[in-house]
Order: structure tokens, then sequence, then C-alpha cells
């Protein structure tokens, strides 16, 4: 296991992950790349996410 | 037990105990003979509850006999996924974590299950989590498909999709954040519906990806499962998702057929965006025939490409489920099972900004679906695009979290309703997705009552358990 992934662990608080674990969070970190390059860069600056914050609360 | 009881539908077992025809303890006392007899090749449950079942059977007896007939779901045998809090008893998740963990009160849709009169057999297996499985390592087994003990029988809500399939309950609950009532139906050849966000409330379900989550019933029956959503469904005002929409007469309009009805087709989901399995494509087309053939105005719409939902919807599941399980993953992560390890791990590293930009996208995605409905009342596409795989078979069994078209509606959700639609080559039950306008599931059941009739699918059961 590299000391780049166990260090990446690390600053994500996840220092009680084995080899094996880390093995499974470097897979699980290269599947989500693949989801992360579909992601659209070029939405337009006023584009809200699809749930948004209310003051008064939750809308019913 | 004979088979017909075993598989007697609720609506059908609902007038038989509505005419003191059929006794609610004989009907749960021979249901848990069945399951002590079988479930030890299927592991559909994780805990069964026979006193607990008796004594609501007798109570339910009691009051149907003194003229207080609640409705079609009085005395009616029932099993909840193990995520759905019932109080006094455990909700485990089907994980070492939460062993131990007792809940205090009902969830809601418990609440509202047991107000009907409903008889509570137990607890069923799910992935773990409602996340990773099937898991050989865990405290429990993963439950097996009835139509082959040697195959998967989709998830996450595994052993509803079992246990409905095997003959052990006419009903049940399950879950849904990116397909798991649905892919279960499918793999297991019985009814699922995930409705429109916010119609069931969550409240006391152990949480997946908060905006994703979906409660919903699982029978073997179009009609069966418009009851049960009948019993479950409408506001909770603890629930910050609930809708405060009004509830409709979900079986209005189950007999009235499909013609006129403006049906989509979302063809490029399983030809050309993933490549179905050719029997699944061959049952699809049918499907669309027959509807056509029917008087229903079929035609091909475009949404945006599977992969994208898949992507956005993935992105926000990973960092909603990461925010849930993030102290226990740093802390127990060895008493997760691998496969819910691996795909809670995804979000550990995601960045803040991809998620505000996957739920960015989420609006658009939804934005451009609603478009393409415009001008049809609902939409017919696959669910699985494959009938089940074996359960050991480890590559097929990780390609089935993409090969499906079941996350677009939990990004924008709206309801998917799936059927049974044939059968493959090799005994294993075939599939297709029904999909609505938000708060549209009374026409989904409108059209699937109608294929239903016309095809007799859900009359097949498993061979292995004709008795």
């Amino acid at each position: 296991m590299t000391k780049e992934l166990r260090d990446k662990a690390r600053a994500l608080g996840l220092d009680r992950l084995t080899d094996k674990h880390l093995a499974q969070f470097e897979r699980a970190v290269t599947s989500m790349e693949r989801h992360l390059q579909r992601l659209p860069r070029g939405m337009p600056a006023a584009r809200e996410p699809a749930h948004v914050y209310r003051a008064k609360g939750d809308v019913r | 037990m004979s088979g017909e009881l075993a598989y007697l539908g609720l609506a059908e077992a609902g007038e038989l105990i509505r005419a003191m025809k059929l006794s609610p303890v004989e009907y749960a006392t021979a249901l848990l003979a069945r399951i002590e007899r079988h479930d030890g090749k299927y592991n559909a449950f994780i805990a069964l509850t026979p006193e607990r079942a008796m004594s609501a059977a007798r109570a339910a007896e009691s009051e149907i006999a003194a003229g207080r007939w609640r409705g079609p779901f009085h005395g009616m045998p029932y099993a909840l996924k193990d995520i759905i809090d019932v109080e006094g008893l455990q909700t485990t998740a089907h994980s070492k974590i939460l062993i131990g963990n007792i809940a205090r009160r009902h969830a809601v849709v418990t609440e509202r299950l047991e107000a009907a009169g409903g008889v509570l057999l137990g607890k069923l297996a799910t992935h773990e989590f409602a996340i990773g499985g099937p898991s050989f390592d865990l405290p429990w087994p993963p439950a097996r498909n009835p139509w082959n003990r040697d195959h998967f029988c989709g998830g996450s809500s595994s052993g509803s999709g079992a246990g409905l399939a095997a003959g052990f309950f006419p009903a049940a609950l399950g879950t849904d954040t990116g397909g798991s009532i649905r892919n279960p139906a499918s793999m297991c050849g019985i009814t699922g519906m995930k409705p429109t966000y916010g119609r069931v409330s969550r409240r006391g379900v152990a949480p997946l990806a908060f905006s994703l989550d979906h409660i919903g019933p699982m029978t073997r029956t179009v009609r069966d499962n418009a009851l049960m959503l009948q019993v479950v469904a409408g506001h909770d005002p603890g629930d910050p998702g609930s809708a405060d929409e009004p509830v409709p007469e979900y079986g209005a309009m189950l007999d009235q057929g499909v013609r006129g009805l403006r049906i989509g087709v979302i063809r490029h989901f399983y030809t050309s965006d993933v490549a179905g399995d050719p029997e699944q494509v061959t049952a699809l087309d049918a499907a669309v025939n027959l509807l056509a053939e029917a008087g229903a105005e079929t035609s091909e719409i475009v949404l945006p490409a599977l992969q994208d939902f898949s992507a956005c919807g993935q992105i926000i599941l990973a960092a909603e489920a990461y925010a849930v399980h993030e102290q226990w993953l740093k802390e127990r992560p060895q008493d997760y099972g691998a496969r819910a390890r691996e795909r809670l791990l995804a979000g550990a590293a995601l960045r803040a900004v991809d998620y505000v930009q996957a739920v960015r996208w989420r609006r658009e995605l939804r934005d451009q679906v609603a478009a393409a409905f415009a001008n049809i009342d609902l939409a017919i596409t696959a669910s699985s695009m494959d009938p089940a795989c074996r359960i050991d078979d480890d590559a097929t069994l990780a390609a089935n979290y993409w090969r499906q078209a079941r996350m677009p509606f939990n990004v924008t959700g709206q309801p998917g309703l799936v059927i049974p639609a044939g059968f493959s080559r090799g005994g294993l039950p075939l599939s297709l997705q029904l999909v609505g306008h938000p708060f549209g599931e009374a026409l989904l059941y409108r059209a699937a009552q109608f294929y239903e009739d016309a095809t007799g699918w859900t009359k097949r059961h498993p061979p292995e358990l004709s008795d």
C-alpha cells in the first residue's frame, strides 16, 4: 500500500483502515472519478441546486 | 399448506378475511410454518416475530368477528426490510454495526400498517445499510432467489423480493435509493413501486442518502401494490421531505385499460446507452407492442444519457451516505462487510464543490425529463438490463450497479413501478418499468394492471416451492 494513499486516508480521519481497507478505498475513489468526469462544468452561474434552503422552514 | 394459500394475494385474502372465510390466525400460522420449512434455503428473514404475529392475528380475528373491520389490510401478514423501525425490536440494517439497536418507537410506515390491522411476521434481509450486498461476511447470510437459489435475488430489499416470490407473505415494504425496491422486483418476478419522493414518510427508517431515499410497497400483484400504497402514503409533518399532496384512490383506475394513454418509450436506455440482454429487450419490445395493440399511443422519447443520471445520482448518494457513516467508518471500519465498506468509502474523498455541482446538475436533469414528459401520460423502459446472475459471480454483480435504468427516477423523484415481463430461457424473471409524472402512481397502476391481466406472468411461481 502506498504511503500517499495511507496519508490521504489519515488526512480524512480514516487512520484505522487496514491495508485491505485501503485497497478498497483506492478502488472506491477510482470508481467515483469516472462519475466526476461526467459532471458538467459550464452550468450557468445562477443555476440553483435541486434543494434550496428556506429561512421559514421546509416547504411541504 | 396448499400453494393457493401461500400465493394468495392481499386483495383476495382481504376479501376472504372480511367475509370471515379465512381466519387471520390460520393464515398467519400457515405462513409461519411455510417460512419455518423453507427459509433455511432462501434466508429472506433476519428475525421472525411469531408471538407478536399470533397476538396481532388473534386481535384482528376478534375485531372482525365483532364487526370492527378496519379495511383490506386488517389481519394481513406482512414483513419489513430490516432498516425500518418496529418498537421494541432490533433494527440491524443487516450489519454488525447495529446489533443491539432496539427501536424505541415505530417508523411512521410501521404505525400506519399496524393501525390498518397488519400482522407483522418479521424483519427481512437487506444489503448491509441498503448499499452493500450480497455479502457472505455479515452476521446473517444473504437472501437467495427462489427461482434459482444459486442466483442473486436483487437488492437492497433482498428479503422482501425473495420472501414474496417464495410465498412467505403477500406484502412487504422495501426502500429505494438507487433502485433497491425495483431491482429485487425485477430479479424475483414480483411487483415493486418506488413512489414519488415525499409520498411515503421516511421517518423511522435508517437513511442511506436523504435526498434520494424512498419507501415503497412490494407485492406479487399490481392490485395488491395499490392497496398497500394506500395504507402507507400520506403527509408526515415530521419528515422534512414529506409532500403535503392529496392521496388519491390508487385502485380507482385499475380496470380502465390503456386505450388513449400516451406512453413514451425510453428505448435508448436499454439499446444504446447500455445494451440490454437480448431476451430482456425482446420482452420490452413485446410489451410496447401489446400496449399499442390495446389502444395506447406509444412513441419514443429521449432523455439525457443513462450514464448522466447514474453519475449525478452516485455522487449525491456517496456524499450523503458518507455523512451518515463517517463516524462509524473512522471508528469501526472492520465491522462493515467488504461490499458496504467499499461503496461507502467512495464518499470520503469527495469535494464539497463536487456534491454541490451534482445537486445543481440534478435540477437540470429533472427539468430535461419534465420537458420530455410534457406530452405523455407515462413512460415505459427497462429496470434491469439482465436476468439475475449467479450470487457468486462477483464481476457480473459489480456490473449490476450500472446495468440498470432505475437511478434516473431517484434523481428526478418520479414514481417507478416494476412488474414481471416474462422469463428467460433459463427460467429467471424478466421485467419492465413504468414511470410516471410526480404523484402519478395511480396511472402507473392502471397501465400495469392491464399488462398483468393480458400476460398472466404473476400467476407463475417458483417450481421449487410448489408445495
